[in-house]
């Protein structure tokens, strides 16, 4: 009998300790319904230690963060790639082609119609003489395909569409006419 | 005393010169003191902003979508299951010799249901390309200044709240029946907001609120200087960000 009372004694013992490991180590976080009955915050020793930093380290920051305008080019020094800026001042021509906001040239190679896939060249961003533009663009091309090409000048949106791949020439064209 | 924003220009191309075809328009600056128009002196306008062609199909759309992204159907038709009756079969399926039915309020019916009929609440909402809508601004924007529309005042301080003064002002001026004012500031003078309160023809506006469907409303269209710089400094920069797409994320539809 006794020997059952101390079993039953050393088991609710352990059962005791091992209750309170499990509570402890779960950490139960409580949620109060109002503000009087939470805990109070504690003085300052009781908590992690920090320290301010200047704001000069803000720059690390920013210059993570994407512009939200499209930045200036630099003015000096080569770049790498096939890119040059555009020049200074607009060449003396009865057209203009002006460069898109992230100083590209605009040429575009579209696929239109569903079927039978056809690949147009497009120029886009054009003040001025469109036609003459067309006519200029148009011999040039010719010249170098050493075939006829078939062009869509539309005068409201100012835009000219040639049938066929011809972006790279009419971009090397529009570079060197100083747009 | 001539007022340039070239400085504007210059900070929003990034560095690029001014295209040759495009050159600044150059506008009055008239003040709102007295009933005789008073020249200020003289100011330069963007472009970009106010010389730009006008795509008469672009107005026309941002005026459709205006008109439709807040329209609400609410016709509403009854289907067969809605149509009061028609549980029960009319008669049996064999025997009658008559053509056979389920129920007295199908469609083919008389009294029956609609099939593709209207259904109350239908939403015509949808959200305008970003460019479209900005395109929309800046060739409004064009238009009005071309066809002599647009007039920049220096601020929107009137003398009385008589609203017989702003009448005999816009007379004298040969400025259109109906005028709408855009100042930067979202609260207005007291005294213009007094004048134009009676009129329904004059109003005032934030440049926040401008609009292509209340700019053609308008026959006239009447700029503060604070306005003109702010709508340029805001148009200028949606026209040279990278990140449109974004803008326009909340509005996609999961359906077409």
């Amino acid at each position: 009998m006794a020997s059952v009372a101390a079993r039953s004694f050393v088991f609710r013992q352990q059962m005791n300790t091992r209750r309170f490991d499990f509570a402890s180590c779960l950490n139960i976080k409580s949620f109060y319904s109002s503000y009087s009955a939470n805990p109070k915050e504690k003085s300052p020793e009781n908590y992690t230690q920090y320290h301010e930093v200047s704001s000069d380290n803000w720059k690390f920051v920013e210059r993570l963060k994407p512009p939200t305008v499209v930045p200036s080019f630099p003015k000096n020094g080569s770049c790498f790639s096939d890119w040059t800026p555009p020049p200074d001042t607009p060449p003396n021509l009865p057209y203009f082609v002006k460069r898109t906001k992230n100083f590209m040239v605009p040429v575009y190679l579209n696929f239109e119609a569903v079927r039978n896939q056809r690949k147009i060249t497009m120029v886009k961003h054009i003040e001025g003489d469109i036609w003459a533009l067309e006519k200029a663009i148009k011999s040039h091309l010719e010249e170098v395909t050493k075939r006829q090409v078939v062009s869509q000048v539309h005068e409201v949106a100012m835009y000219i569409k040639f049938r066929g791949d011809y972006v790279l020439h009419v971009k090397k064209w529009l570079l060197n006419a100083g747009f | 005393m001539i007022l340039s924003l070239y400085g504007a220009w210059q900070k929003n191309c990034g560095g690029a010169f001014p295209p040759k075809f495009k050159a600044p328009r150059q506008v009055w600056v008239s003040n709102m003191d007295t009933v005789e128009e008073e020249k200020l002196g003289l100011i330069d306008l963007h472009p970009e902003v106010f010389a730009e062609r006008p795509r008469v199909d672009i107005i026309h759309e941002n005026v459709r979508w205006q008109q439709l992204y807040r329209h609400v159907s609410y016709a509403n038709t009854k289907m067969r299951y809605e149509v009061r009756g028609g549980g029960k079969k009319p008669r049996q399926q064999k025997g009658s010799g008559r053509s056979r039915h389920g129920s007295i309020r199908s469609p083919i019916w008389r009294g029956g249901g609609i099939v593709h009929g209207p259904r109350s609440p239908t939403p015509y909402f949808y959200m305008l390309g970003f460019n479209t809508r900005l395109n929309g601004l800046r060739s409004t924007l064009s238009a009005k200044l071309a066809q002599d529309d647009l007039h920049i005042v220096d601020s929107l301080d009137i003398p009385t709240d008589d609203p017989s003064y702003l009448e005999k002002l816009v007379e004298e001026r040969g400025w259109g029946p109906a005028v709408l004012f855009v100042d930067d500031n979202d609260i207005m003078p007291l005294n213009i907001t007094a004048a134009s309160d009676s009129h329904g023809h004059y109003n005032l506006m934030p440049v926040y609120g401008l609009n292509v469907y209340s700019m053609l409303k308008h026959h006239t269209l009447v700029l503060t200087l604070a306005a003109v710089e702010r709508l340029e400094e805001r148009l200028l920069f949606h026209l040279n960000r990278n990140d449109a797409a974004s803008a326009g994320q909340k509005y996609k539809l999961d359906s077409v």
